[in-house]
């Protein structure tokens, strides 16, 4: 539960998040879904409620803690920075990486570069699979708004989590770019990761989740197999009205 | 020719400690940190060596290396208290401590002689020792920037949330550029004090504080060159409008705005990024060293 003075944003929310499927969250806008986001990536603390990782109770970590833990993200607004370039950008989630330790970088040492040069190639392999290998140089700020996108999904997954909240992902993009995403999701899946997606697409979500939740309002009004919640009389209720 | 040469020796060793002190605003502006200390780091360093050699006759290797430790001490200590503050309230912070410094070596006459200042410091920097100084921090620059740490400082000055998100630690980062500044900026005082036979309180307060930023800003906050050609220019500047006498300040404030309203991001940072567009539209493709 998350109260925001005396507004309560989100209460009696119970979800699971497996590993290995693409679970969604959908839900008429201001229902509360990135609050949720926020509240599992560390950014929001629960006023009331746990959060488990696996075995682990993280209701209390930060958001450093949790991106250690295997927690990645990305954002509804893209949030890159724009004057550095894209595989620079990129190399932002390799932060958790690194080893060489803070005296080997301030003196540049032979270790410290090495690494560089190895984080740097395993970015560009990174944008080769997402075939954005040839924006490396560009400034972020420059590409068009799919590309960076993908570079705020490169950057997520250079973090290797094991869990991956996806926010609103393919927003603005078409269905063939989406497509593409949605073949990356279930393959980044496919290997163990936990993702939760958050998206308005409804084409798009029915046909990669395995699992979806319907918020509304800040309360847990649906969950089930896509088919079901399509049906469900409560969902079609909060997205048409009554 | 010797004449010529060693009546400017004083401007370039001006140019030098601005230069360093430069350096030290560059590094926590780099960072996303919003401190005007470097005075207050200057004058510590400054008084630190002065009063280790005119007091206490030790060498000024002595000074020097006591002050870079008791900047660099400082600079740690003041991003305790500063770690919840950000923008306008950081720089007011910081703004305080320089006062605060200020008024100390005002006071505390017994120690540094108050408004009088400290005199017959041995000369014991000279264009040499200046040049191996900036060539080592420009090093120190030029391995943050290639290094994590500068990557780290990229993100964390740029956007919080999403370092955190990436696991990259804000506190710890702010207080790392704390340090570096506190280190650089004594680094400079005490070199300052050693080239200079006296150092006086009023040299640190708000001229101190309002150069450092203009160099930083009017050079450029990103590339490591930025502060270099900032501090050469603002150090050269006076002498080359020398010829405008009682107009010059007006003249030097005019050429300031101009440059900050038509090269908002700085000299060097301006030039580098015409560069880059340029050569990326030209091969369209891959560059070699994408990573500045």
């Amino acid at each position: 539960m998350r109260k925001f003075g005396g507004l309560t944003a989100v209460a009696g929310i119970s979800m699971d998040i497996p590993p290995g499927q693409v679970t969604g969250l959908i839900g008429p806008n201001g229902a509360g879904k990135t609050t949720v986001v926020n509240l599992i990536s560390g950014l929001l603390k629960a006023t009331e409620g746990t959060i488990r990782l696996g075995e682990r109770d993280v209701t209390t970590a930060d958001a450093v803690t949790l991106a250690k833990a295997g927690v990645a993200r990305t954002f509804q607004n893209i949030r890159l920075i724009p004057h550095a370039t894209a595989l620079e950008n990129v190399l932002a989630g390799f932060h958790l990486r690194e080893r060489t330790g803070l005296l080997a970088n301030l003196l540049a040492l032979p270790a410290a570069r090495r690494e560089r040069a190895d984080l740097e190639a395993e970015a560009l392999a990174l944008m080769q699979a997402f075939g954005m290998d040839r924006w490396a140089a560009t400034q972020a700020g420059n590409l068009s708004y799919g590309h960076q996108r993908k570079i705020e999904m490169m950057r997520a997954l250079a973090l290797q989590p094991k869990v991956l909240l996806l926010d609103e992902p393919v927003a603005g993009m078409n269905d063939v770019e989406a497509a593409g995403l949605a073949e990356t999701f279930r393959t980044v899946a496919r290997q163990g990761v936990a993702i939760l997606l958050i998206e308005h697409n409804m084409r798009f979500v029915m046909s990669l989740c395995d699992r979806i939740y319907v918020l509304a309002s800040g309360r847990m009004i649906a969950e089930g197999e896509p088919d079901a919640v399509r049906n469900n009389p409560h969902v079609i209720e909060a997205y048409l009205g009554a | 020719m010797t004449g010529f040469v060693s009546s400017y020796l004083p401007l370039v060793e001006l140019a030098a400690f601005n230069a360093l002190l430069a350096y030290s605003q560059y590094i926590v502006l780099r960072a996303g940190v919003f401190s005007i200390a470097t005075p207050a780091f200057a004058a510590v360093g400054a008084y630190a060596a002065a009063i280790l050699s005119v007091k206490l006759g030790l060498s000024p290797f002595v000074g020097v290396a006591a002050a870079c430790v008791l900047g660099a001490l400082l600079g740690g200590l003041l991003s305790l208290p500063l770690a919840r503050l950000r923008g306008v309230f950081q720089a007011l912070a910081t703004l305080a401590l320089v006062q605060v410094v200020m008024s100390i070596a005002l006071s505390w006459t017994s120690v540094t002689e108050g408004a009088l200042g400290i005199n017959g410091i041995p000369k014991a920097v000279g264009l040499e020792w200046f040049a191996v100084a900036l060539l080592a921090v420009l090093y120190l620059m030029h391995a943050i920037s290639i290094s994590s740490i500068g990557r780290a400082f990229n993100v964390v000055g740029e956007d919080e949330t999403v370092a955190v998100s990436m696991g990259i630690s804000v506190v710890r980062h702010h207080a790392i550029a704390f340090v570096l500044s506190g280190l650089l900026g004594s680094l400079a005082g005490a070199m300052h004090a050693y080239s200079s036979y006296s150092i006086t309180p009023n040299e640190y307060g708000f001229h101190m504080l309002t150069l450092v930023l203009a160099m930083v800003v009017l050079g450029g906050r990103v590339s490591i060159w930025g502060p270099l050609v900032g501090s050469l220019i603002l150090t050269g500047l006076p002498e080359l409008l020398r010829g405008f006498e009682n107009y010059r300040m007006v003249v030097q404030g005019a050429i300031l705005m101009l440059a900050i309203v038509f090269l908002p991001a700085g000299i060097v940072d301006t030039a580098i990024r015409l560069y880059r567009n340029r050569k990326v539209a030209a091969t369209g493709g891959v560059e070699k060293g994408a990573v500045s």
